[in-house]
């Protein structure tokens, strides 16, 4: 299998406070494609700082990441924007959707960012909110969805664009114990039939038992990795 | 579908966006009402000061405008009559004799400013009958007649038929006095006709004066469109021994007042402007601000900068597209009834009408005025909403995500 994540002694360390903040210490992680993998740790280990990093969202302090043996280390922002557009899906914590937008434009959105033809977009969304089993709620804003049904939906979002694999931080935060099996679930399904690649972040043991790698972050470090 | 989320984020806030529009319907309002009251002011000062005073234009002997002496007649004033009634641009034309004199009743003597014309000619160029609210226009043939205004008639204690005596110095330097009776009294609006002028036949007058045959002045009108100022100089080439003057020229006041007026609606634009300006800024930072997760979702995803800042400002042309017309309108409606019904000022026209005004004023504005207030208010909200807009695309996607 390729790899299709590579970072390399990434470090990250936050200069905001008067104490700086060493939030990531020469991490070096490699996430082949078909992966379901889960980086986990308690709050405040860095979790969001790595997935962030590895998705062109923040640059690293030192070290190196490579996308499908691409450097986005040193990318110009704007190019990232384009580079996640193509590459990466997401789902965030919590309120990802686009609150003006029905469920079936927010999936639909990323499409028409991507400048596909409507007829591709409409067709594809329908069919990834039905793979989420969320076309009875095709045209319902975000408002009035539960947080489990949002979280369903910007997985459909973020399986939209094709990307070359999709990071999930948090998605199950802010979830009850049913929504975060149900979309745990939905997630495993497509890593098997479509070999999508995951990479999500948790602190919550059932989530982490549902993954098939679990990379283990205690301050800035991986101090286990484990793949079941 | 950028339109269609920029749509709906107006929807979103509908107090604030409420708020943007009514500010954009208040502002055109206000631009096209004090615009449309302004000009009509500044109409109806400049049209009542040509038609009851100046005309469009005046022709005198150099020297006659320096120092009223009667001496100073115009020089060959018939050959100018003809080339003046061969002038298309003319529409009328009166000449007149003026001496400065002494107006006496049995009670009362004040000085006056006598003026002889032709009742006819002058009818035609200063609507002078259209004053004449006692009495009569010297309809009858009897000679030595006058009119005089409201003001110096109450002055002087007189009523129509009273009989009133003129004195002056004549040609050769010898007071002269002449009888004649009031023919009938003048309601006017400016202070000159009302407080200090006499009219009287001019035949009458130049008898006593002992310069039959001459004139001091000579006004003409204009047909509607003329440039006033132009048609002035060509007669100044046309007669170099006269001295031919414009309203322009004859009253710098007017043209004064002129500037001024633009200079005060510029000013009004400009407080206008600004403060749309301000609550636009204002307004839609405030839908940014609330919203910067959003956009961090946005860019995150991987939209462009350059979209996230096209969304902005379409928010503000939609909010601007609403309220742009809806202003327009308002104002329309606004001088459209006032232009109608005109703005009674009859309250102030006791102050006004001592300047000369009219105490009706009929606002107007014209479709030049409405598109240029319009264009103007809805350049001043995207002006306004660049701040804004750029604003938002300064987030850092990582950072805004989290931020709450
Ligand atoms: N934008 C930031 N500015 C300053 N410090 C930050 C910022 N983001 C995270 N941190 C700090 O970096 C460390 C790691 O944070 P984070 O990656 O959010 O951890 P996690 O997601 O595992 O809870 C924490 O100590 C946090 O306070
Ligand atoms: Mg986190």
């Amino acid at each position: 299998m390729a790899t299709l994540i590579k970072a390399t002694q990434v470090s990250k360390i936050y200069h905001k406070t008067v104490v700086p903040v060493h939030a990531l210490n020469k991490v070096d992680l490699s996430i082949e494609e078909g992966e379901f993998t889960a980086i986990v740790g308690p709050s405040g280990c860095g979790k969001t700082t790595l997935l962030n990093i590895l998705g062109g969202l923040d640059h690293p302090t030192s070290g190196k990441v490579e996308i499908t043996g691409i450097d986005i280390t040193n990318m110009k922002d704007s190019d990232l924007i384009d580079f996640r557009l193509q590459n990466i899906g997401f789902v965030f914590q919590a309120y990802n959707l686009i609150p003006v937008l029905t469920a079936v434009e927010n999936v639909e959105f990323i499409m028409l960012l991507q400048r596909k033809d409507k007829k591709e977009r409409i067709a594809r969304a329908y069919e990834l909110l039905e793979k989420m089993s969320m076309l009875d709620k095709a045209d319902n804003r975000p408002g009035e969805l539960s947080g489990g049904q949002q979280q369903r939906v910007a997985v459909a979002r973020a399986l939209a664009s094709k990307p070359r694999f999709i990071l999930a931080d948090e998605p199950t935060a802010n979830l009850d114990s049913a929504s975060t099996a149900n979309l745990l679930d939905l997630m495993a399904q497509i890593n098997k039939e479509q070999k999508a690649t995951f990479v999500f972040s948790t602190h919550d043991q059932r989530v982490m038992d549902k993954a098939k790698r679990l990379v283990t972050l205690l301050d800035g470090s991986i101090v286990s990795d484990i793949t079941r | 579908m950028l339109m269609r989320i920029a749509w709906r984020n107006v929807w979103r806030n509908k107090g604030r966006s409420g708020v943007v529009i009514g500010a954009m319907i208040v502002g055109i309002w206000a631009l096209a009402f004090g615009g449309g009251f302004m000009r009509s002011f500044l109409l109806s000062y400049i049209q009542s000061s040509i038609r009851f005073e100046t005309s469009n234009g005046q022709i005198h002997h150099p020297e006659f405008t320096i120092d009223q002496d009667i001496k100073f007649t115009i020089n060959d004033q018939e050959s100018i009559l003809a080339h003046l009634r061969n002038q298309k641009s003319i529409e009328n034309i009166c000449s007149r004799s003026i001496v400065n004199g002494m107006i006496a009743s049995s009670r009362q003597a004040t000085g006056v400013r006598i003026v002889g014309i032709d009742p006819i000619e002058e009818s035609h160029v200063t609507q002078l009958d259209s004053l004449v609210f006692d009495g009569e226009y010297f309809s009858s043939n009897t000679s030595n007649t006058l009119l005089i205004g409201e003001r110096l008639a109450e002055k002087l204690k007189v009523k129509v038929k009273s009989k009133v005596v003129l004195t002056f110095q004549d040609v050769n330097g010898n007071i002269t006095a002449g009888r004649f009776r009031v023919a009938g009294i003048l309601h006017a609006a400016s202070i000159v006709i009302n407080e200090s002028s006499a009219y009287v036949r001019k035949e009458d007058i130049n008898r006593l004066l002992g310069i039959e045959g001459y004139v001091h002045e000579i006004a003409y009108t204009t047909v509607e469109g003329t440039d006033d100022q132009a048609l002035a100089d060509q007669l100044k080439n046309d007669f170099p021994s006269e001295k031919t003057e414009s309203w322009e020229e004859l009253s710098p006041a007017l043209v004064f007042m002129q500037q001024m007026m633009g200079a005060t609606l510029k000013i009004l634009i400009v407080i206008i402007m600004t403060a749309l300006a301000f609550g636009i800024v204002n307004t839609m930072l405030m839908a940014v601000l609330e919203r910067i997760r959003e956009l961090g979702v946005l860019m995150a995803l991987g939209m462009r900068r350059t979209r996230v800042f096209l969304m902005i400002m379409i928010e503000t042309l939609l909010l601007s597209v609403a309220g742009g017309p809806l202003g327009l309108a308002a104002g329309y409606i606004t001088i459209f009834y006032l232009g109608k019904r005109g703005i009674d000022l009859t309250e102030y026209s006791a102050g006004l009408e001592a300047i000369g005004y009219e105490s009706i004023l009929y606002p107007s504005l014209n479709l030049n005025d409405y598109i240029q207030i319009g264009i103007g208010v809805v350049l001043t909200a995207m002006l306004a909403s660049l701040y804004p807009a750029w604003k938002a695309t300064r987030y850092n996607p990582a950072e805004a995500i989290h931020s709450l």
